[in-house]
């Protein structure tokens, strides 16, 4: 089992939970961008752009330039990364334990039918 | 299925299922010692490295895996809360370093004509916790908004 998430993964977590701000980060990733440009291909107005940007800004994954009339977003790949990571392991905790019993368990029937046959 | 499993816990639940060709008497064996669940417990390149299992209601199961960097990760296990030979054990399990976030996990068994499904389920706590632990309420596979991270991540590590 993999260690619980810690808070700031819990946001990341809810941030990425969203289609909008998935399209955004996946925008961004193609380089720096500000509010306007991301309101453009996103199809949304620029208010609801700002929402999603303040949901991902407080998860860490993007940051914003300090110049007022422009404000650049920035991608923050870190968090993104290490929620995949996570995910990605807590997924392989069922599935691969279960089939490694598969082959477990396999290899104790055989040694059981030799025990078996043995006895006899 | 536990007792206290119903519509209205659906939300917080895991239900995973797996057909074995083998007896549900070996599968209960592998599940319930040391010797085998350190063989197979755990994904591949986390070996567990530490298990210490009281296998009896009321007895407690502790258990770590350490992962590719080589040291051990935090301890998690509970209690076991019901036990019944070859068809079904019931534990919590937390970790060690967060023991109010637990999960109550059912393993059946049901065998039929040499082969068993073998059933794991796991209730947490609240639905939020479920979403924490498996990752936006989406289940284990396949499933769009993984991939859809998986390219995202992606493309950062290639504009990275």
């Amino acid at each position: 089992m993999i260690p619980a998430a810690t808070p700031p993964l819990d946001l990341v977590f809810a941030a990425l939970a969203d289609p909008t701000r998935r399209a955004i980060l996946a925008r961004l990733a193609a380089g720096e961008a500000t509010v306007n440009e991301l309101v453009t291909p996103t199809a949304l107005s620029q208010p609801t752009v700002s929402k999603h940007l303040k949901v991902l800004e407080r998860a860490g994954l993007v940051s914003r330039g300090r110049e007022a009339q422009f404000r650049p977003v920035r991608l923050n790949a870190a968090p993104l990364a290490e929620a995949d990571r996570w995910l990605g392991d807590y997924r392989r905790f069922f599935t691969e334990s279960l089939d490694r019993l598969d082959t477990y368990v396999k290899e104790l029937k055989r040694k059981e039918g030799r025990h078996a046959s043995k006895r006899k | 299925m536990p007792a206290n499993a119903n519509k209205a816990s659906a939300d917080r639940e895991l239900v995973i299922t797996r057909v074995y060709d083998a007896p549900a008497r070996l599968l209960f064996q592998a599940w319930s010692k040391p010797e085998h669940l350190l063989k197979w417990f755990g994904p591949v390149g986390w070996p567990v490295t530490l298990c210490e299992v009281d296998f009896r209601k009321g007895g407690r199961w502790r258990m770590a895996m350490t992962g590719p960097g080589g040291q051990q990760n935090t301890p998690f296990g509970g209690e076991y809360l019901e036990i019944v030979p070859d068809q079904k054990i019931v534990f919590d399990n937390a970790f060690e370093d967060n023991p109010p976030k637990k999960m109550i996990m059912t393993i059946t068994f049901e065998e039929r004509d040499g082969r068993t499904t073998l059933t794991w389920h796991t209730l947490f706590m609240s639905p939020a916790m479920k979403d924490e632990y498996v990752g936006m309420g989406i289940e284990p596979g396949a499933n769009s908004g993984l991939d859809q991270l998986t390219d995202v991540v992606a493309a950062l590590k290639a504009a990275a």
